[in-house]
């Protein structure tokens, strides 16, 4: 019962947060110089006649506090509104969301399934060769811009001829059997999936040790070490359950990535992801589409966090007991 | 002995850098290689001769080209995020403009080769005076299999165009004086138009889409609103109907459009077999240039455009035989600088353009010597790596109105200073420029950031400009500002600018020239000043672009625009500085393909068929 209380409460704390994200996105938008007509008003063939009815069908000739309250009015009922050019934003969004998930959530999985025992390894085995070879892979992972590794592995696409350049599917897609299919998917997310793999991998496995490394110095562990239990049991069942708190922190920021995180990646390699989208919204201040993508961006973070302050309470006895009340 | 190895390694970089800047400055180099290449990419001329044929009571286009095999597939693509909408009346960017065309076909459409209109869905046109009379083929279907007749014609032009429904860009530039042509069917298979007078860049407004009464209409009946988002691209592309050589049968957003050919289509070859012989058009869809060169290096892409500085790295790959490179000659964009003419004063009392520089733009002395201090030849080869051609008049070097007459001249500074004397100009002793009353020639010389091209222009004129001794402060700004300056605030001295224009018709730059127009620019007047101070000339080019628009025959209108080239040739208010020159590449399995400066590489795609022998392990 607590737990629905404290989520409520948690939800209920998001609504003014919301409130003005809102308010400063749409401000930061509309106000800055950027005339999405500005295009228009530079073709000779436009009359002023057009440019008037333009102006007026995108809601730019009310002023700015009465263009917020139209679109904040039909964003709670669940409208998204359309973009400048007519489409549903709603279906926008739904076109490219999953195609954008697919790629975050494999690279997250897989960085989780390599990164945290690449962590422990390396925590357990501190000073050794093995945690040094992985300090300095770590570094270059970190230390690789990711915009430049992927263009890096494009080029070598290129040269190789051994992967598709880009995208997420073939061009004769349509005629492919089911495993041909997926064999064309997994071929032309190697690449993206590489790029933002290593340079998440190396946050991560440090992050991981860093704790372990930390928990094992304390003096429970010590003084499970002079019981004489085995460093098996010393290790996952007393000093990994403590560090692993800070991870499932980590873990709420990582679901808030899961839909903007890979935007940059995207953009080089011609994903047809969310990042794409968004980008071609904002050179063109297409307001409606921006907003949508923001929302969207600081409900994921909200509810990340959310999540992760939930597994906490799971995880955590010292949660669980005291903060609620 | 780090540090020495930070200082060598500085050192080397900063030589390294040099090394660049002194190769970009040597033009001579650049210019052989350009003029070479250039005359290694020539065109050959398309021969077919089309004609009408019936047979069994369809209307067909006959072509005598080489008769070729069916099957295979043409890539090519797009930049950006794909097409905004299905609907060709709505479509307001390039990219859903292509995509229409593809899909819909208009009454008429130009002839790659001459540049006059020729007809499509129609089978014939006859102009008499104000009447444009419209006969269309018999027999012709739309893709789901119902005919298309005048009723299509007429319920697109009365209902949707002239109504004003979707884009109205047509609309706009078919209104004489605000007044619209008229729309009447004479029999199922022939429409009358008739404009309010002489009109003669209303022909070219016969090349827009034709749309299926039957589709469209319960549309159009739910108001404009609901067109606006009428055949969007969130619908199955299984549902349009269409009229054109290929069907869109696959819409992936931001990856690509699969066509497939209309079995239907109106043009035959000479063995009576139905074109066209590909049996797919995919486009790719792809974010940006690097990545589309990337792609189709990979192979993944058939045709694609080639930026002046990209042709070295494919001349290069030519040699291995997968594809041709394409000269098309001069593109239609022009870029030109400008200097503020205006005179007048804001709502505030304050003068648009500070008075002392005013007199200065006003003085045509002035602007000649600016024209003739422009090196365009060091732009053409240090900026578009060649493939560019020096500019002198505002018609693109294509269009079929470029007046010949108007020779180009190369840059002559002591020329430029005799100009300047004669209207009291003087340098002081340290060579700079002073007006008669004594004032520094200083100004402001703008363009919009971010665009590189346009940044090296500015870079140049102000070197150029100060062999004359003026200052010039050059300042790229953001776009939107430097729209706004140049449209709303009228407050700018001298500016670099490009525009694209039609190389079909002059009519469609009225907005720039036309005293009053929206785009005038060097002169921009308000809409309660129409008319106010008008310089001579301005008259006369008012003048000139009513009588080009009325006139009917190509030649009395040629007349005119020459007229209109030769005022801008002289009084210099906008100087053109250079046109670019197109190239594409595109693989040799193709045949048919012969490229034309107006229609492009691919304007007779339904006679391109693949040789299969040519495929060169290409799938």
């Amino acid at each position: 019962m607590d737990i629905i209380k404290y989520i409520l409460k948690r939800i209920l704390q998001t609504i003014p947060l919301l409130f003005i994200v809102s308010i400063v996105s749409f401000a930061l938008i509309r106000l800055s110089p950027v005339d999405p007509l500005a295009e228009l008003r530079l073709n000779p063939s436009i009359s002023q006649e057009t440019l008037e009815r333009e102006r007026a069908r995108l809601g730019l000739d009310k002023n700015i506090a009465v263009q917020y309250g139209l679109w904040a009015k039909s964003f709670i009922k669940g409208d998204l509104g359309i973009t400048s050019n007519g489409e549903s934003v709603a279906q926008k969004l739904k076109e490219r969301i999953p195609n954008t998930l697919l790629l975050t959530s494999i690279v997250i999985f897989l960085t989780w399934l390599v990164g945290v025992p690449l962590g422990i390894l390396a925590a357990v085995k501190w000073k050794s060769p093995l945690d040094r070879i992985l300090t300095v892979l770590t570094s270059i992972g970190m230390a690789i811009p990711s915009f430049f590794f992927a263009v890096l592995l494009l080029i070598f696409a290129v040269k190789t001829g051994w992967f598709p350049i880009g995208g997420l599917t073939s061009s004769n897609f349509l005629e492919m059997t089911l495993g041909q299919k997926i064999l064309d998917i997994s071929k032309h997310l190697i690449l993206p999936v590489t790029v933002l793999f290593t340079v998440s991998l190396a946050g991560l496995q440090r992050q991981m040790r860093a704790n372990l490394l930390d928990v094992m110095d304390s003096d429970y562990v010590k003084f499970a070490r002079a019981k004489g239990i085995s460093e098996f049991k010393v290790i996952f069942k007393h000093a990994l359950r403590n560090a692993v708190n800070p991870m499932i922190t980590l873990l709420g920021f990582e679901f808030a990535g899961l839909l903007s995180g890979a935007a940059l990646t995207e953009y080089v390699f011609q994903y047809p992801g969310l990042g794409r989208l968004i980008l071609e919204a904002v050179m063109k201040s297409d307001i409606n589409l921006v907003m949508a993508s923001l929302m969207m961006g600081a409900i994921m973070l909200i509810l990340g966090n959310l999540i992760a302050d939930l597994l906490l309470i799971f995880t955590d006895p010292r949660i669980r007991t005291g903060g609620i009340k | 002995m780090k540090n020495l190895g930070y200082v060598v390694l500085v050192i080397i970089l900063v030589l390294l850098l040099g090394k660049a800047c002194i190769r970009r400055d040597i033009p001579e180099t650049t210019a052989q290689t350009g003029t070479e290449q250039e005359e290694q990419l020539t065109l050959n001329i398309y021969p077919a001769n089309r004609k009408n044929v019936t047979i069994d009571g369809v209307d067909y286009l006959q072509t005598d080209l080489h008769v070729g095999k069916f099957g295979g597939t043409l890539i090519n693509s797009t930049i950006g995020e794909g097409p905004k909408t299905f609907n060709p009346f709505n479509s307001k960017d390039a990219t859903s403009s292509t995509f229409a065309d593809i899909m819909y076909d208009g009454l008429v459409t130009i002839d790659a080769v001459s540049g006059q209109y020729i007809p499509k869905l129609a089978k014939s046109f006859e102009v008499k005076g104000n009447d444009y009379i419209v006969h269309l083929r018999h027999g012709l279907k739309w893709s789901d299999g119902k005919p298309i007749t005048a009723d299509d014609v007429y319920f697109t032009w009365k209902n949707i165009i002239l109504d004003g429904y979707g884009n109205t860009s047509t609309r706009d530039s078919i209104s004489v004086d605000g007044k619209l042509p008229t729309v009447t069917k004479i029999d199922d298979y022939t429409v009358k138009f008739t404009t309010p007078k002489p009109f003669a860049p209303f022909l070219a407004s016969l090349s827009t889409a034709i749309a299926p009464k039957h589709i469209f209409e319960p549309a159009v009946k739910k108001g404009k609103e609901f067109f606006d988002t009428f055949l969007s691209t969130n619908i199955n592309p299984k549902d349009l109907v269409t009229s054109g050589p290929f069907k869109m049968v696959e819409y992936v957003p931001a990856q690509r459009a699969v066509y497939k050919r209309n079995p239907d289509y109106y043009v035959i070859n000479s063995k009576g077999e139905k074109l066209p012989y590909l049996d797919k058009i995919i486009y790719l869809i792809v974010g940006d240039a690097n990545n589309e060169v990337l792609k189709f290096e990979g192979g993944e892409l058939d045709v694609i455009g080639v930026k002046g500085s990209d042709v070295p790295r494919f001349k290069e790959r030519q040699t291995r035989g997968e594809f041709a490179l394409v000269n098309l000659g001069p593109d239609t964009g022009t870029m030109y600088l400008s200097m503020n003419l205006n005179d007048r004063e804001n709502e505030e009392g304050k003068p648009y353009v500070n008075p002392i520089k005013g007199k200065w733009f006003r003085d045509v002395n002035f602007r000649k010597a600016v024209d003739l201090v422009i090196d365009r030849e060091n732009m053409v080869y240090n900026i578009a790596n060649g493939f560019a051609k020096p500019l002198f008049t505002p018609e693109s070097l294509n269009s079929i109105f470029l007046n010949g007459e108007l020779k180009g001249y190369p840059r002559d500074v002591e020329k430029a200073k005799e100009l300047l004397r004669t209207s009291g100009f003087t340098w002081d002793k340290k060579g700079r420029l002073r007006d008669k009353e004594g004032n520094r020639v200083e100004f402001d010389l703008l363009t919009n950031a971010g665009n590189a091209e346009r940044e090296a222009i500015g870079v140049m004129v102000k070197q150029d400009l100060e062999d004359l001794g003026m200052k010039v402060n050059f300042k790229p700004i953001e776009f939107n500002s430097l729209v706004n300056k140049l449209l709303s605030t009228y407050d700018w001295d001298m500016v670099v600018m490009g525009l694209t224009g039609s190389p079909l018709e002059p009519n469609g730059g009225k907005n720039v020239w036309l005293s009053n127009g929206a785009l005038h620019m060097y002169n921009m007047r308000k809409p309660a000043e129409a008319g106010v101070n008008l310089l001579p000339w301005e008259k006369e080019l008012d003048y000139l672009f009513e009588k080009g628009a009325t006139a009917l025959t190509f030649k009395e209108r040629k007349k005119f625009y020459d007229r209109y080239q030769e005022i801008i040739y002289n009084e210099k208010p906008m100087i053109y500085l250079y046109s670019p020159i197109r190239i594409t590449a595109i693989r040799n399995k193709f045949k048919n393909v012969y490229p034309t400066s107006l229609g492009g590489v691919i304007h007779n795609i339904e006679e391109i068929y693949v040789d299969s022998e040519d495929e060169n392990g290409h799938n």
